[in-house]
């Protein structure tokens, strides 16, 4: 009994749990961070604040710091690396690296075109080999005389079935 | 009756059917604006690129969004209170007949003048003959003269079961110690076919009701005929 639970446990650990969880809650989840403190403002990488409320790199090195030096003066002096560099210190994410989305969905549509596959295979099968025969009124000859009683009677004429049967040449409309 | 496939309704063939399609298509246009309107909306939200989203308030479009749906449910609630008082009119019918369920069939009875009743079972499928409708077909048929008005009386012998023939726009619960009153015009000849709409034990898919509709005299033939068998 021991030995089937600790079976379980290791395919839960190795097996299941990577397989069931989404990449993006796996990557969220399993991430080395350092342990967050929610009582003081926070960075975060969302389209609708475009200005955290802290930036990026908080402790700058003597490079970064020469940089910040230099944003105080005019921007128009400023290279495009600096630019950028000044950008990255912060933010973490572009606005077009934040809109990108993961190829995950093609892993999802994959799955979900195996399962219907599957189950296709199932309602073939239960057909063939689980179902009966067909009433005798689904024959071919049976249906032609249904069809033709349901013209005579003038099943719904106005727009219906008997409506797009031409009565004068005898054939459908 | 339904051709196979079918989806929609069938043709009417009571003035109150057509009462009813004409309100349904009526319902149904509003009901695709307002789903038209609700996926464009869908869609814009999840394909912005916007990035602040969230307006948080604004008294105008909640006055709009208010009144507007208030309006539409007024639009929808006068044409259907109108056919429902028209359903209950006092309408002088020409004949009375009673439909009574049983498990599984259902009786007729035509006592305004003589006493003339019998049953109406399904015709099973193995005895169809060449052109019956399988599960619909039934060995007596409620007879009827076509363009008057008659007034069925609904009540059962035993479980629930429901008289309803869609055609007609007809459905009335059959309880039993309970008179239903029901009222209906055939507007044009024909055989009008439903099935009892409450579930009433295993047979409850194959107790059909087929209404013939015919010309006075063919009517008044048939029940002399029906009551020499007897």
């Amino acid at each position: 009994m021991l030995a089937s639970r600790a079976l379980v446990r290791g395919l839960q650990s190795g097996f299941w749990r990577r397989v069931s969880t989404s990449s993006a809650a796996w990557v969220a989840h399993t991430h080395d961070v350092d342990v967050v403190d929610c009582s003081v403002p926070q960075y975060n990488n969302r389209l609708d604040t475009p200005l955290p409320d802290v930036p990026f790199v908080r402790n700058l090195s003597v490079e970064q710091k020469k940089l910040k030096e230099n944003e105080k003066g005019s921007w128009t002096q400023l290279t495009k690396e600096e630019k950028l560099a000044l950008y990255r210190l912060t933010h973490e994410l572009s606005y077009a690296e934040m809109r990108q989305g993961s190829k995950e969905w093609m892993t999802v549509l994959g799955g979900v075109f195996i399962f219907l596959g599957f189950t296709g295979l199932l309602v073939w099968w239960q057909r063939v080999y689980v179902y009966g025969d067909v009433p005798h009124t689904l024959s071919q000859e049976s249906v032609a005389q249904q069809t033709q009683r349901m013209i005579d009677m003038r099943v719904n004429p106005v727009h219906g079935f008997s409506n797009k049967w031409d009565y004068e040449k005898k054939q459908w409309k | 009756m339904a051709h196979p496939t079918q989806l929609g309704f069938q043709d009417a063939a009571s003035p109150v059917m057509e009462e009813l399609l004409h309100f349904h298509d009526h319902a149904l246009m509003i009901v695709f604006l307002i789903s038209t309107l609700v996926l464009y909306i869908i869609i814009a939200m999840v394909s912005t690129k916007l990035t602040n989203k969230y307006i948080l308030d604004s008294q105008e479009i909640e006055i709009v969004w208010t009144i507007l749906p208030a309006v539409i449910l007024v639009l929808i609630a006068l044409p259907s209170l109108r056919i429902l008082y028209l359903m209950d009119e006092i309408n002088d019918p020409h004949l009375t007949i009673k439909a009574m369920g049983h498990q599984w069939y259902w009786s007729y009875e035509y006592t305004d003048y003589e006493d003339l009743g019998f049953d109406s079972y399904m015709v099973p499928t193995q005895d169809l003959a060449p052109g019956q409708f399988r599960l619909l077909e039934t060995d007596h048929r409620m007879v009827v003269p076509m363009e008057s008005p008659i007034r069925i009386l609904v009540s059962a012998e035993d479980v629930l079961h429901s008289w309803a023939v869609p055609s007609l726009g007809m459905k009335m619960d059959a309880v039993p110690g309970r008179l239903n009153q029901t009222a209906f015009i055939a507007s044009r000849p024909g055989l009008f076919y439903g099935q009892c709409s409450e579930i009433c034990g295993a047979n409850h898919s194959f107790m059909p009701i087929v209404v013939e509709a015919v010309p006075l005299e063919h009517f008044e033939n048939w029940s002399s005929l029906m009551l020499e068998d007897a």
